[in-house]
């Protein structure tokens, strides 16, 4: 559980730090930077939680499935 | 304990990247303005002191701050130790101090002009290249001015960010 609650946090980071910097990029109006940042963090997360479910699925697969 | 003094590395190293390129966004307005007050020096000695070219580059070498009083101490230089032409001199010596200047190409390419121009003509039409070249320097510095105010702050915080977002990354 410990290990969950630190991811959490680290996807709460990289959300403030993106917003951050698509503002400033956004201010100067480098909009495209921006969009690609934020994208590419949007990415990034995305993995991070793709990992995360799929530890879930492999769960249930062993638990309702009674593999391994 | 080793990974919080990696990520002060990170986050030092990042800082200072921004902080050393929106520096190099305020000097270059300001060497502009030097250089264009060399121009105007240059051309009060030409026009009104009637002083020969190496003694004026050496009394502007004395006069200005830094990079520039390099340059003009470097063409005083030349000018009088060895017997290569004006030209040559201008442009060799702005070859020698082009990097330690925050200028861009633009000016480089006004200030070789002006060097192909100087010393060859009587003074009135000195004094019409001279002008013509400050109102080259005026256009860059007006933009360098608009990049300045534009990009110096995003720069700056750009940099920190960066390194925050590296360290949540690695972390």
């Amino acid at each position: 559980m410990g290990l969950e609650v630190d991811i959490i946090f680290k996807i709460a980071g990289v959300g403030i730090v993106v917003a951050f910097l698509h503002t400033i990029l956004d201010q100067v109006g480098k909009k495209e930077y921006a969009q690609w940042v934020t994208l590419f963090g949007f990415i990034y997360i995305l993995f991070m939680v793709a990992n995360i479910v799929d530890d879930l699925f492999q769960k249930i697969k062993s638990v309702f499935l009674f593999q391994g | 304990m080793m990974k919080i003094i990696g990520a002060i590395f990170i986050i030092v190293a990042t800082t200072w990247t921004g902080f050393e390129a929106s520096r190099h966004l305020s000097e270059r307005p300001r060497q502009l303005r030097l250089l264009k007050s060399a121009l105007q020096s240059l051309e009060a000695e030409i026009m009104y002191g009637h002083t020969p070219l190496h003694e004026a580059a050496r009394r502007l070498s004395t006069q200005l701050a830094k990079p520039i009083s390099w340059f003009f101490e470097s063409f005083a230089k030349k000018l009088t130790e060895s017997d290569t032409t004006v030209k040559d001199a201008w442009e060799s010596s702005l070859k020698e101090i082009w990097k330690l200047t925050a200028f861009k190409q633009s000016e480089y390419e006004i200030m070789k002009q002006f060097g192909e121009t100087l010393g060859r003509h009587d003074r009135l039409s000195q004094q019409k290249h001279i002008l013509l070249t400050l109102s080259h320097l005026e256009r860059e510095e007006m933009e360098a001015r608009d990049r300045q105010s534009k990009y110096e702050k995003m720069v700056k915080s750009l940099g920190f960010l960066s390194g925050l977002l590296l360290i949540i990354l690695l972390l």
